[in-house]
């Protein structure tokens, strides 16, 4: 039995809440860590939906730079402000990643 | 997804200011032109400025309005007439209408676009922070 596998027993029991709807969360969390691309509910299908709007955020604001660099486009405040967004949006992701560590961490910790 | 509070609003006031510092460089520009393509002195811009709602799809913020440039106009009063018959534009009396454009009027123009820029260049600065000192909620 590998200890994803045992804490993901212990998260049943512990992160469930009534109103999560379908709660494939502990599913979702020990997936997530030993195959990261099936797509499950959960923390693993939160964080796949994270990174792609960071990194769709990029995308939008790659191109509104090369637009103003490439002389098409004179708003220079559109492409500043699109790069602020895409760098909130990977804080958040960071963000949220750190805390699914920590949670994690934190469970692998009453074991010890 | 609006991630930075406010922003969308500032982006639309930050365009309308950039339109009339645009302006404003050519009016400045043109202080001396005595010739366009429509006949006549070049005359003095104006821009314009309304309320414009966003399209959101977050139902308690719908109403939140920014601003564009709504139009700009051509200010009519007649500018100077000088007098200088070797001028090529120089009407059959040896005087030559010149542009409507007083530099004072443009300098203010142009300092009041400036610090309006500013001022919502400030505003994006301090809405930014506060969407990074919300995800520092979680440290």
């Amino acid at each position: 039995m590998s200890p994803i596998d045992s804490i993901s027993s212990a998260l049943n029991t512990l992160a469930a809440p009534p109103t999560q709807g379908p709660t494939k969360l502990p599913a979702g969390l020990s997936d997530g860590l030993s195959a990261p691309s099936a797509p499950v509910d959960g923390f693993s299908r939160l964080l796949d939906g994270l990174v792609s709007s960071v990194s769709g955020k990029e995308a939008q604001a790659d191109a509104i730079t090369s637009q103003v660099l490439l002389g098409d486009s004179s708003q220079l405040h559109q492409s500043v402000i699109a790069m602020q967004e895409a760098s909130t949006s990977l804080s958040l992701m960071v963000a949220v990643r750190n805390k699914l560590v920590e949670s994690y961490q934190e469970l692998m910790r009453m074991q010890a | 997804m609006d991630l930075i509070p406010g922003i969308d609003i500032t982006a639309g006031a930050l365009a309308a200011q950039k339109t009339r510092l645009d302006i404003v460089a050519q009016n400045i520009a043109n202080a001396q032109t005595t010739r366009t393509p429509a006949g006549g002195p070049y005359q003095r811009e104006q821009v314009n400025f309304e309320t414009e709602l966003l399209n959101r799809t977050d139902g308690a913020n719908s109403l939140l309005q920014s601003v564009k440039v709504s139009s700009i106009t051509t200010d009519k009063t007649p500018g100077q007439t000088i007098y200088d018959p070797s001028h090529p534009d120089a009407g059959p009396d040896g005087t030559v209408k010149m542009p409507n454009v007083n530099l004072a009027y443009e300098m203010v123009d142009l300092i009041t676009a400036s610090r309006a820029y500013e001022a919502n260049l400030s505003f994006a600065k301090d809405a930014r922070e506060l969407a990074m000192k919300t995800l520092e909620i979680g440290k």
